[in-house]
């Protein structure tokens, strides 16, 4: 699962901190969200998309290559 | 609140009320557990309601679900392995020590029998003998010929059985484990 959230955050001149404090998350799962090491969940997704007034879509990209049957083993 | 401080608190609380149970033990007084640990527990909550700052979110509740079923797997199959191993010195017979007691007629007319140790899984001989002892006159056994007969099997066989012990403990802690994750994975299982 790719994400534009860095993109947006800068759009949006908002910090990791802010966005985290927004979402209700720590600043370390923004961190990994932005950096594509964790896919967060479909209720984190929608209310990180409500933040930045776009769709889900709009953030997060779903990659068959990437995002496939056996991507949620580790 | 910071989740520093947070963390500092909770690690002081709980310090305190491990020492006040422990000296509460020593001393005999066990109303003190019963007040200190939910007034501990209430402590911490009370600092966990101050905090400001997002202490665990999904992700971190992901990593420890991760984290608990890794410790589970590796437990369970290392702690299997040990209390198989250390069970076997019970009922294995080439691990268990070899006790030989042979009865002798003295020339008096009296009985005499030498209990002989021999090491786990070996012949019986000169070379691999651990200890022995003789009880020069069976039939007139006094209190410390006796006291040694009664001791000498199972002196022999104390470390065997301390390390059966100790495979039977770790079996059934493994066993109340997998029951308590057991059940609790029904309840979520049905939850979900």
């Amino acid at each position: 699962m790719k994400n534009r959230i860095r993109v947006l955050r800068a759009e949006h001149d908002m910090t990791q901190e802010q966005l985290a404090e927004l979402v209700g998350v720590t600043r370390n799962t923004i961190i990994s969200m932005e950096k594509n090491k964790y896919c967060p969940s479909l209720k984190l997704a929608y209310r990180i998309a409500h933040i930045f007034g776009v769709g889900i879509d709009d953030v997060f990209t779903y990659e068959e290559e990437i995002d496939g049957p056996s991507s949620d083993e580790e | 609140m910071k989740r520093l401080t947070y963390l500092t608190c909770s690690l002081i609380v709980a310090c305190m009320v491990a020492a006040m149970v422990g000296w509460s033990m020593a001393a005999g007084n066990f109303l003190i557990p019963v007040v200190a640990i939910p007034l501990g527990i209430i402590v911490i909550l009370a600092c966990r309601a101050q905090v400001d700052v997002v202490i665990a979110d999904e992700r971190e509740k992901r990593i420890r679900s991760k984290a608990a079923l890794r410790t589970l797997e590796v437990v369970v199959i290392a702690g299997a392995i040990a209390a198989i191993i250390l069970y076997s010195y019970v009922v294995s017979i080439p691990l268990t020590p070899i006790i030989t007691g042979k009865m002798f007629l003295n020339g008096d007319g009296t009985q005499s029998m030498t209990i002989a140790e021999y090491k786990p899984g070996s012949a019986p001989g000169p070379q691999t003998l651990v200890r022995s002892t003789t009880i020069k006159d069976l039939n007139a056994m006094n209190e410390s010929e006796a006291m040694t007969y009664c001791t000498y099997v199972r002196e022999g066989f104390s470390e065997n059985e301390s390390r059966g012990l100790a495979g039977t403990v770790i079996g059934c802690s493994l066993a109340a484990l997998l029951v308590t994750f057991g059940a609790f994975y029904l309840y979520y299982r049905k939850k979900y």
